[in-house]
């Protein structure tokens, strides 16, 4: 069944942008309200020395690393709009081309200081979060992985529930936009969780949660400069079958907090992010740490170019300076735009670490039976197309 | 020193005079529906940044654009901060997140007054000396 509706959503998603990709994206009209189609996918290959990455065998060198999606959002009057996603993927083991809804939501705007959007909703986190998934946004093929990693993605990726935004003027001080939001997280059962437990004999079957966060970023008087902080809580509960015998935990931690800011101007890019997490969930206790800078430059309409470095901890509390403490990561990386519609990326990672085999942080025991090594160069290579 | 005094402050005015023969070139109109005859350049910023949905009255307006061209790039240039690339990414991360759809544009100055003059709330730009009959111009303060 899932095999079916992958190979239709596919074959949507390729049918509407071959035939869309010279517009921008399909409309039309119901009811004279107009209605549009947007859709994506990409397609990359991924080759390491050293591990095994993110489930795929890169060792080798591997292909399964495809994603793709397609929405449809209508502005039904002037403050009331409502849309629907879905999002497929297979990385490796991750997604196994289970479909899932990304997002649906109906979205009222009362002013320009307060809207409500409720029902399943993007979760508003750190620069990215919100757009992780969608490659052609970004310089990288792979965004940091210490911030945005895409085996634990549905941890933070969206909540069902209700967000309250709004953006005020602060005249010549800039403007504030906020987010405030509460909900709960869904169970994602082909995540980096499930399958990383698995290799401990430990079936999970559940891994869900209450949430509740919000995020204010201040847009500077200094033109393209922007700062702001993120913070989510969760109440996690989960729940295995170990031997046959079902057992249930629940966190009495699961604190996120973020801090960020970007200089935007004419062709160069800058970003900066720092997060912190407080887990407290049975054998979990961890205080990781996160940040990352990057740095990309517009060279040409069809060339950018970028660099980041990037740095996770896994538990600063328990020290230690060894490769099963922290991931670091250095990256460059050269998009093309072959069209408007149509990119390419080359992405060199260099890597030191991998932070514990229980750590579900893209290195996993079951891919590297031979042990994990100190050191990691990954080759990328992605393209994707957008309509 | 002073002639280095000097020859900065001359600098200094002919980079604001290139400016303002730029957004010389340069109108802001809308339907005439739109309630306000000026409008801020922090308001034009937020409009077409879909962060700011309504106007002086107009509880919603719509923004409108080019797709390319000289004006369209003064007018990303001057109002709005960005490159057409850096527009539509910004757009694009938006409509698939859920947060609004991608604004209209147009390849031509006419096509656009066309469309402004026949929806309410529209707010777009065209060059200076376009024909604008039908819509209503606004002053940038």
């Amino acid at each position: 069944m899932y095999s079916i509706v992958k190979s239709v959503l596919a074959i949507v998603v390729v049918s509407i942008g071959t035939r869309t990709l010279r517009a921008q994206f399909t409309e039309f009209k119901v009811e004279g309200r107009p209605v549009q189609i947007h859709g994506f996918a990409s397609q990359g290959f991924a080759l390491s020395d050293g591990n095994n990455y993110l489930t795929m065998k890169t060792s080798a060198g591997s292909f399964l690393f495809t994603d793709f999606g397609v929405n449809i959002s209508a502005q039904l009057t002037g403050k009331f709009r409502v849309g629907a996603q879905l999002y497929d993927r297979n990385i490796g083991n991750l997604g196994k081309w289970h479909p899932e809804l990304d997002w649906a939501s109906g979205d009222y705007k009362f002013n320009d200081w307060l809207g409500l959007r409720a029902g399943k909703v993007k979760t508003v986190l750190g620069l990215y979060n919100d757009t992780q998934d969608m490659e052609f946004l970004h310089t990288w093929a792979i965004l940091p992985q210490s911030m945005y990693p895409l085996d634990l993605r549905s941890a933070t990726i969206a909540h069902v529930g209700a967000d309250f935004y709004g953006d005020i003027s602060l005249r010549r001080l800039g403007s504030l936009s906020y987010t405030a939001y509460v909900g709960f997280q869904p169970t994602d059962r082909y995540g980096g969780w499930f399958y990383g437990f698995k290799e401990y004999g430990i079936n999970l079957t559940r891994l869900n949660g209450r949430l509740e966060g919000g995020d204010l970023r201040w847009k500077t008087p200094l033109q393209g400069l922007l700062a702001g902080a993120s913070y989510l809580n969760q109440d996690l509960h989960a729940q295995a079958t170990v031997r046959s015998r079902s057992y249930g935990v629940s966190s009495t931690h699961d604190q996120t907090s973020q801090f960020y800011v970007q200089y935007v101007r004419d062709r160069l890019r800058l970003d900066g992010e720092y997060r912190r997490n407080l887990l407290d969930l049975a054998l979990f206790l961890l205080d990781s740490r996160s940040f990352y800078g990057s740095a990309s430059y517009r060279v040409s309409k069809r060339l950018e170019l970028g660099t980041y470095y990037s740095r996770f901890y896994l538990d600063l509390r328990a020290g230690g300076s060894g490769p099963s403490s922290h991931i670091f990561e250095k990256v460059a990386t050269a998009r093309l735009d072959l069209t408007s519609h149509w990119d390419l990326k080359v992405e060199g990672h260099f890597m030191h670490g991998y932070a514990a085999s229980n750590a579900f942080r893209g290195f996993y025991p079951q891919d590297n039976p031979q042990g994990l090594k100190p050191e990691t160069n990954l080759l990328v290579i992605r393209t994707g197309i957008q309509f | 020193m002073r002639p280095l005094r000097a020859l900065f402050v001359l600098a200094a005015i002919s980079m604001c005079a290139a400016a303002s023969i730029e957004t010389n070139e340069i109108k802001i109109i809308a339907n005439p529906d739109v309630g306000a005859s000026e409008i801020s350049r922090d308001e034009l910023n937020r409009i077409f940044l879909m962060t700011k949905t309504s106007l002086q009255g107009t509880s919603h307006v719509e923004p409108v654009l080019e797709t390319a061209g000289r004006v369209h790039k003064l007018f990303l240039k001057e109002y709005i901060g960005r490159t057409d690339v850096a527009l539509m990414t910004y757009y694009r991360s938006l409509v698939f997140t859920g947060r609004a759809s991608i604004p209209k544009a147009f390849v031509s100055d006419s096509e656009l007054i066309e469309y402004v003059a026949k929806t309410k709330g529209a707010i777009g730009y065209v060059s200076a000396n376009a024909n604008t009959a039908g819509v209503k111009t606004l002053k940038v303060k």
